[in-house]
């Protein structure tokens, strides 16, 4: 980690029953430099906005937080006492990327914050390279039938026909699929060999 | 109150034996000054405990404090004892008074942070050096908390001011054998070099950058310094003196100031001998703490806190402030170049307000996460 994390001004919102859980998680990151609100009602990110939310696990009910399972859409860390299995699951259904143990030791806070925030754009990052190889895959029987196409019209085998489809790719800077698509839609492979 | 008992809990022997040698002296000097002065409508207690050679052993000593009625406890060296004694002080509802430069990244509202952290020390230092020096930097530290984040942050300040990382090596805590980091330090040349080593193996790295020296020239201390933010005049004799001169060092207090306060204190102090930073700390906040307890009228941790942070307190160092946020000091920044047993001060800045998770902005770290933008043509 080469620069040093920094979290001023990002909003934090604590879910959980006010008391000294919130008393001290307020000031440990108000200490850290965010602008810190708890509630404990069902959270509404159009109403309250946040750049990351801690939600009490030992507590949280399901509809608690409002995304679809292990999606978060801020980085989110539990708060948790409790050890049973089915608390440490809520919380990691809702998609949690850290946990701060209760009682909450001050020294818990920024190293959670840190994971928290890793976790989340990581989990982001690979959700839209896992989106984008799905796009690929779906297209996948087009470079065949693009690969077929153009083995039969410039009389090559499949290794050469593959190796042209490629070259095409990177010289206009397409994916395979893209410039198989456009080869198909032409009607033609000699055309664009 | 009739009584205050306060503990005291630094390990005199051992690699950090001469700052916790001078950090005790600093509070049983304060105490008898108070006891002098007559001032102090109760009575003191100072309770010391040593866990000699046994670092494990801290948090049985600082238990064995609290229980005994010591709620202020001045104490611990390293950051690893620290964090070892912090559970027994919330537990007890105590109070850790930390006396020594650290690594920051830490705010626990049971400690007083007297001991700057590197907005108060290596920030100030990199904005002096890079300009004056050059930019191409090596990084030596001891494979521990100290070495591994003062390197990572002072890593980071170089990237952002567009300089060089020309080497980084990190030694086992207590290693002697510096003969391949020196090999390194010959082969890369940079303008300065970081020095996050620690008690012998720091020695050894400057007794050796001393045989270098006067085979290289490029090495002298006045071309390619090494620059520490944790070497006081208490290790100096350890190292051999003479052997470091021209070298630098940071701290908030050298006993070659020429202040008011410090001509005051050295009149009353009792050695010959220069004092360090970790002496002059500990006295101040032993004073601090006595103050905020006659100003109470107890020993509650809560309400010293407050007392603390609502006045300034004339010290050693300067005048003094704890800030109620964080729990640390404002402290001021000296830069002394080491000369026989002592510093000599080339530069100094008024109090700066500690920033432990560093999150003000700052010119060494302000342009964020972003990568610089160069006009190239």
């Amino acid at each position: 980690m080469t620069f040093t994390p920094n979290f001023v001004g990002r909003k934090c919102l604590v879910l959980h029953r006010s008391g000294e859980t919130v008393n001290v998680l307020t000031r440990q990151l108000s200490v850290i430099g965010m602008n810190v609100s708890a509630q404990w009602q069902a959270l509404d990110l159009n109403l309250t906005p946040a750049d990351v939310v801690l939600v009490d696990a030992d507590a949280g009910w399901p509809g608690l937080l409002p995304w679809e399972f292990g999606s978060p859409h801020v980085p989110l860390i539990a708060l948790l006492g409790s050890e049973a299995p089915s608390r440490i699951k809520w919380a990691l259904d809702q998609g949690a990327g850290a946990i701060i143990p209760k009682p909450v030791a001050a020294s818990a806070v920024y190293p959670a914050l840190v994971m928290a925030f890793h976790a989340h754009a990581s989990a982001r990052r690979q959700a839209e390279e896992i989106t984008i190889l799905e796009e690929r895959l779906r297209l996948r029987p087009l470079v065949t039938a693009a690969i077929n196409q153009m083995m039969g019209e410039a009389n090559i085998d499949e290794a050469a026909a593959h190796r042209r489809l490629r070259q095409e790719a990177m010289q206009t800077q397409q994916t395979l699929e893209h410039v198989a698509a456009a080869l198909l839609a032409r009607g033609k492979g000699r055309a664009a060999v | 109150m009739n009584k205050l008992r306060l503990g005291v809990l630094f390990a005199t022997q051992g690699a950090f034996g001469a700052p916790g040698r001078d950090a005790r002296r600093g509070a049983e000097l304060a105490i008898e000054h108070l006891r002098e002065e007559g001032e102090v409508p109760f009575e003191i207690d100072l309770v010391c405990a040593d866990p000699v050679g046994t670092p494990e052993s801290y948090v049985e000593h600082a238990r064995t404090l609290l229980e005994q009625g010591c709620r202020q406890i001045f104490g611990t060296v390293t950051s690893q004892a620290r964090k070892d004694v912090i559970p027994a002080i919330e537990k007890h509802d105590g109070q850790l008074w930390y006396v020594c430069p650290y690594e920051g990244f830490e705010a626990n509202e049971n400690v007083i942070y007297t001991g700057a952290c590197p907005n108060q020390h290596l920030l100030p230092l990199f904005d002096t050096l890079l300009p004056q020096y050059g930019k191409r930097v090596y990084l030596a530290g001891a494979n521990y908390i100290w070495g591994w984040e003062m390197n990572r942050l002072a890593r980071e300040i170089v990237i952002k001011a567009e300089g060089e990382i020309v080497g980084e090596r990190c030694l086992p805590i207590e290693d002697t054998e510096v003969s391949r980091l020196v090999a390194h330090v010959e082969r890369m040349r940079p303008d300065f070099i970081l020095n996050n080593l620690i008690g012998p193996s720091s020695y050894a790295f400057l007794r050796a950058m001393k045989n270098l020296a006067l085979r290289d020239e490029h090495f002298a201390p006045q071309n390619c310094p090494v620059v520490s933010c944790d070497l006081t005049e208490c290790e100096l004799n350890e190292i051999g003196l003479g052997v470091a001169d021209g070298h630098l060092s940071t701290a908030s207090y050298f006993d070659s100031l020429t202040t008011p306060e410090n001509w005051a204190f050295k009149m009353r102090a009792p050695s010959a001998l220069p004092q360090s930073s970790f002496f002059a700390t500990s006295y101040a906040s032993v004073r601090m703490c006595v103050e905020a307890a006659m100003h109470v009228g107890n020993d509650e941790p809560l309400q010293i806190r407050k007392a603390l942070s609502e006045q300034t307190h004339s010290t050693v160092l300067g005048e003094l402030r704890l800030d109620a946020a964080t729990n640390h000091a404002g402290l001021p920044f000296h830069l002394g170049r080491i000369e026989g047993d002592g510093f000599s001060i080339i530069k100094s800045l008024p109090v700066i307000a500690a920033d432990p998770y560093l999150s003000s902005p700052r010119p060494s770290l302000r342009t964020g996460g972003m990568p610089l933008l160069r006009v190239v043509s």
